[in-house]
């Protein structure tokens, strides 16, 4: 069924957009970005900022954009002298209270009023006799502070736990100018999803605890990537300042998160910057662990396969990159196979119930789809008891815990790939370090079976590289493949060999990622 | 093989240094009867005639407020607009919340002292100063240290006002 059109004219652009579209959201459509606060196009329109304030030919008074809904024929002027004067004076009633101390806001240069003022706002206070209103810095829950000076009252952190978290701690306490946004007194915001009010908040007024002080916004970096909190695979952006990730924040992508992620996925960022990682090939000389290079490392590592016969093990990790567990997979060629991973599962889930298909999930890994879809099984324990008959045992960045050293040991030809090099592994005959998920660019399949492309936000330490790379190029040391020039060249061959995967590529994937056909999952069941 | 030499043969008026030195002394000691020009540095260091700019850009210093603490509160303008990228800062938070610089280094040797900091800072913390004498023992310690910053007496620098381009 055709939608029915509404034809209308925005800033002398023409457009058609669906009826009942919102004057705001089709001018974007038409390139036009109408100054708003309180919308936003996760929360239900309270129109309470009245900062969207455009000019409608024919309309007596100036209308708010981001509720009125386009007319057949309407005519909209966004920047016309009238309704930029109203914004302007928008703006100067939001500054009489506001204490102006962008240089200690954590906001300071992604901040909305900052952005908007700038733009359309006064130059000079025409208050600057009367003393501003003065609240102090309230501590809302574990991860959320609030600065009431610095608040506009937009309420998008009320409507979000009201609507989304369905949780109802936030409220505007008082009236008029001593208004100020009030926690419910026996509660805290401690919701699973309440960091997202950060987020939300156009000014600085709800900052984020684990974020306070540490950057400015002007000198952080972003780069997509997906959250491996969780099985859910929320996109998201790491923020990086001088090589180091220092804030997750959710990507918009309406087909899995919209535009929220969970406090555990938003602080699960320090393990990214870890230091005691492996930082170069090692080589197991009699009981010593030498450094070598690449070559020696690889040819060693291919040496050794090379003379693997019989049974041959693989202890993967969920959290994996789907080129990194295909690539695995295809060094047993010849040897037969057990594949196993295990997965860190918590119980019970965490949803955001505004959101349906959305919640922080049980199983704590990004790509157990993806290693499930490529025939790994959920048997680490039982794969871990017949690595003494193993001929080859090849560990892809399992951190090995609660596995003995010794049980290791008795392995004849262990090869280790991961970042950290835990004490069992250390009697590897070769160590390949590797890229952690923030370091190198792959796929993800989370639990809907979207595959999702992320990307490289920082330096690999020291000649780690990614996964895609060291594996790839050991395989053309086999003659059992091409060395791979970027993670794109790995998957096209993922999709043109794995059925499950079939049609897809690594470039059509984009930003937003591409579902699996699901045909292609009945065969991988099957 | 002897490489042929030609041998020229000046007369001896060309030849002799005499008339040059007797023309150079003279020259020398008619300026002992001339107005002195130079200042005995560094007994003496203005005259009448010359001081030094206050729009002269010298080494740093940091303001303080009536406590003695640094008027900086870390909002990072000052290594963002550095050219030289000699400011080095790390924020923190002191006990009543407020933000403030942990670490605060200027490597007075990378600097090239344009005095953007000094123009970019909105707490007005940060100066170049009217200061030029700069001898150390050790080049480590040319790289001014918060604490130093602030221990600095000299005067701060007046910046180019646009509406007044000759400081009049």
């Amino acid at each position: 069924m055709a939608e029915e059109l509404v034809k209308l004219t925005i800033e002398g652009v023409e457009l058609s957009v669906p009826k009942g579209t919102t004057i705001l959201e089709a001018a974007k459509q038409a390139g036009v970005l109408i100054p708003h606060y309180c919308y936003h196009p996760a929360l239900p329109v309270a129109g309470v900022c009245r900062m969207c304030l455009v000019e409608v030919e024919k309309t007596p008074k100036l209308q708010i954009a981001c509720a009125t809904t386009v007319v057949e024929g309407q005519v909209v002027k966004v920047f016309s002298d009238q309704s930029v004067k109203a914004r302007e004076s928008v703006l100067e009633f939001l500054l009489i209270n506001h204490p102006l101390d962008c240089p200690i806001c954590d906001q300071a240069g992604e901040c909305e009023l900052q952005d908007y003022v700038f733009q359309e706002g006064r130059a000079r206070t025409r208050y600057s006799e009367f003393p501003k209103r003065f609240n102090p810095v309230e501590d809302f829950g574990p991860d959320v502070l609030y600065v009431p000076n610095r608040c506009i009252l937009c309420t998008r952190c009320v409507r979000f736990m009201e609507h989304a978290a369905e949780e109802e701690v936030l409220n505007v306490s008082e009236r008029g100018d001593r208004a100020f946004i009030g926690i419910h007194p026996d509660k805290r915001l401690d919701h699973p999803w309440a960091g997202n009010v950060v987020d939300l908040c156009p000014v600085g007024s709800l900052l984020s605890k684990d974020f306070l002080h540490r950057a400015r916004a002007w000198e952080l970096d972003k780069t997509a990537s997906v959250c491996t909190g969780c099985s859910q695979g929320c996109n998201t952006n790491l923020d990086t300042r001088n090589n180091m990730v220092v804030r997750i924040q959710p990507r918009a992508n309406t087909d899995v998160n919209r535009y929220f992620i969970c406090d555990h996925g938003r602080l699960s960022h320090r393990w990214m910057n870890r230091g005691d990682r492996i930082e170069a090939p090692l080589l197991s000389h009699g009981h010593e662990l030498t450094a070598v290079d690449w070559d020696h490392a690889l040819d060693r590592a291919a040496q050794i396969i090379k003379g693997c016969s019989g049974k041959g093990v693989a202890l993967v990790s969920p959290g994996a990159s789907l080129e990194a567990l295909w690539l695995v997979r295809k060094l047993f060629t010849g040897l037969g196979l057990t594949g196993a991973f295990r997965v860190e599962r918590v119980k019970g889930e965490s949803p955001l119930p505004g959101v349906p298909g959305l919640a922080l999930r049980e199983e704590r890994a990004p790509n157990a789809t993806g290693a499930r879809l490529l025939g790994y099984t959920e048997t680490f324990d039982e794969a871990l008891k017949t690595v003494e008959d193993a001929s080859l045992v090849v560990v892809l960045d399992d951190a090995l815990t609660g596995v003995s050293a010794e049980t290791l040991a008795r392995v004849p030809n262990l090869i280790y790939c991961g970042t950290v090099l835990p004490d069992a592994a250390r009697g590897a005959r070769v160590i390949l370090p590797l890229a952690n998920v923030a370091e190198e660019d792959g796929t993800f399949v989370n639990r809907d079976r979207r595959v999702q492309r992320y990307f490289q936000a920082r330096a690999t330490p020291g000649m780690a590289r990614p996964a895609w790379w060291v594996l790839s190029e050991l395989l053309q040391g086999l003659d059992r493949g091409e060395s791979a020039g970027v993670a794109g060249d790995v998957f096209d061959v993922i999709a043109k060999t794995e059925p499950a995967f079939a049609g897809l590529s690594y470039g059509a994937l984009g930003a937003k990622g591409a579902v699996l056909p699901d045909q292609a999952t009945a065969g991988a069941r099957a | 093989m002897t490489i042929g030499v030609k041998t020229v043969h000046r007369p001896d008026h060309e030849v002799s240094y005499l008339r040059a030195t007797v023309k150079g002394m003279a020259l020398t000691f008619s300026h002992l009867f001339r107005p002195k020009v130079t200042m005995q540095y560094p007994e003496q260091t203005s005259a009448p005639d010359w001081t030094i700019s206050n729009r002269w850009r010298g080494t740093h210093r940091m303001l303080t407020d009536e406590q003695g603490r640094s008027k900086c509160v870390a909002c990072g303008l000052c290594p963002q607009i550095c050219p030289a990228n000699c400011i080095k800062l790390v924020p923190g938070e002191d006990e009543e919340g407020n933000r403030y610089p942990l670490i605060y280094e200027i490597d007075e040797f990378r600097c090239v002292f344009c005095g953007y900091c000094q123009e970019v800072c909105p707490e007005e913390a940060i100066h170049v100063g009217v200061h030029y004498e700069n001898a150390e023992y050790d080049r480590d310690r040319f790289v001014y240290d918060l604490e130093r910053l602030c221990a600095q007496t000299h005067p701060v620098s007046t910046l180019w006002d646009p509406s007044d381009p000759k400081g009049e």
